[in-house]
């Protein structure tokens, strides 16, 4: 774990200790849910189930995401790929 | 490990203007990828569009930018690297754009193999004015001004570019971000004129009309046309019928046949209009003297 953590402070974090096959990692998701439009396309794309929709009341559309376990996370970097929005960090 | 957006944005412009889950979104992002990948200096980038959904683009980016005409971004970016030869030119375009209003500056820049590299975000619409049909609107679907289905057959936008001359041209779409990231990488390292093709959803004005109004049905109703070029080759064009082929439709393999590469451009604009800048000087120094 020598990569620098470069998640900005208005970020909502996220953090644990992950196995992706037999190797021992850690990971941090980094969230901003202001700029977050609640699309659902990180929910849609993650294998792992690690997001889910919640109701937001100020936002127009009533929902935003947030992660229901970290622990889920392989680093497969297909949300923060496909989030068209630049809300997700994962490292 | 995360990848630094911000690097390459004008953050006080961020969130964009596109809809929740507008696929534009993860084109752009596939495109500053590319161009991290290159390690250019921002300064040595001219980014240009011209009018619609996707051109909004330059307005987030933080490099030379221009934001255009509709239809004419090609020909401001061809007069850029005409003056600027040094500057790497990036256009950012819709299916309208490009296509339609634009359709005959594509040709033209594909047949001049300008050193230059256009991304074209396909929606199969015009977003921005509300969803009218356009070149790329498959046979049978609603949009504003086709409400009993479209009849005009369509455009195979990396076909038209091959045949036109373009030396570097491939297509996948928003499923597949980081093959995006890597045809416009390529594309960006081509020497040529390079046609990176992205199928997008525009399910806000598109897909509303034909029963794929979130962005999740839209992009599930792109993945389940995508078929790989090799596959596609033994395929019969009924069966090809509204499918979105993907891969890379010119690579520079020296074992290619004509037909496969009929029209390989025999050289490169940039390069060549620079030749005559040379001769027309040599010329009028020697009358001077
Ligand atoms: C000369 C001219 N004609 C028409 C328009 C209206 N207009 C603005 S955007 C657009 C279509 C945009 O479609 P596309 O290029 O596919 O971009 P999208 O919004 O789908 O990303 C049109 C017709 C215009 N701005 N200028
Ligand atoms: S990196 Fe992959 S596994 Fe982890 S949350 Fe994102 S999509 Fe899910
Ligand atoms: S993909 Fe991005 S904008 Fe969409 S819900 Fe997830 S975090 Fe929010
Ligand atoms: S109208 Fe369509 S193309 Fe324009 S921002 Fe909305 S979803 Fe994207
Ligand atoms: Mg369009």
């Amino acid at each position: 774990m020598s990569e620098k953590i470069n998640i900005p402070d208005h970020y909502r974090r996220w953090e644990a200790d992950i196995k992706i096959g037999k190797k021992e990692d850690h990971v941090t998701i980094g969230y901003w849910r202001d700029g977050c439009k609640g699309c659902g396309i990180c929910v849609d794309v993650c294998p792992k189930q690690v997001w889910e929709i919640i109701e937001a009341k100020d936002k127009w559309n009533g929902q935003v995401v947030q992660v229901t376990d970290a622990a889920k996370c392989i680093k497969c970097m297909l949300c923060e790929v496909h989030c068209p929005d630049f809300c997700i960090k994962i490292y | 490990m995360a990848f630094e957006y911000e690097k390459y944005l004008r953050m006080d412009k961020i969130p964009h203007l596109w809809c929740p889950g507008c696929g534009i979104g993860v084109v752009l992002k596939a495109m500053l990828r590319a161009i991290d990948n290159m390690g250019w200096d921002k300064n040595d980038i001219a980014f240009v569009s011209g009018i619609g959904c996707t051109s909004r683009a330059p307005g987030y980016i933080d490099c030379n930018t221009l934001h255009t005409t509709h239809g004419r971004a090609l020909t401001f970016a061809t007069g850029i690297k005409m003056a600027k030869p040094a500057k790497h030119v990036i256009i950012f375009s819709g299916d309208g754009d490009a296509t339609a209003i634009g359709g005959n500056h594509f040709i033209h820049a594909c047949r001049r193999n300008i050193d230059m590299t256009l991304v074209v975000v396909n929606n199969n619409t015009y977003g921005m004015t509300g969803g009218q049909h356009s070149p790329t609107t498959p046979i049978g679907y609603k949009t504003s001004t086709t409400s009993y289905g479209n009849i005009d057959p369509t455009f195979d936008i990396c076909l038209l570019a091959k045949a036109a001359g373009a030396s570097y041209v491939a297509r996948s779409t928003v499923n597949k971000g980081k093959v995006l990231e890597k045809y416009i990488t390529k594309g960006l390292e081509h020497k040529g004129f390079s046609v990176i093709v992205a199928t997008a959803n525009c399910h806000t004005q598109f897909g509303r009309k034909n029963k794929m109004g979130d962005p999740i049905s839209s992009r599930k109703w792109i993945e389940t046309r995508e078929i790989p070029l090799d596959k596609a080759r033994n395929m019969k064009a009924a069966e090809l019928e509204d499918k979105i082929i993907t891969g890379e439709f010119i690579s520079e393999e020296p074992e290619q046949t004509y037909w496969e590469n009929y029209n390989h451009p025999i050289h490169e604009y940039t390069e060549a209009y620079q030749g005559i800048i040379e001769k027309a000087q040599k010329k009028s120094e020697g009358e001077n003297k």
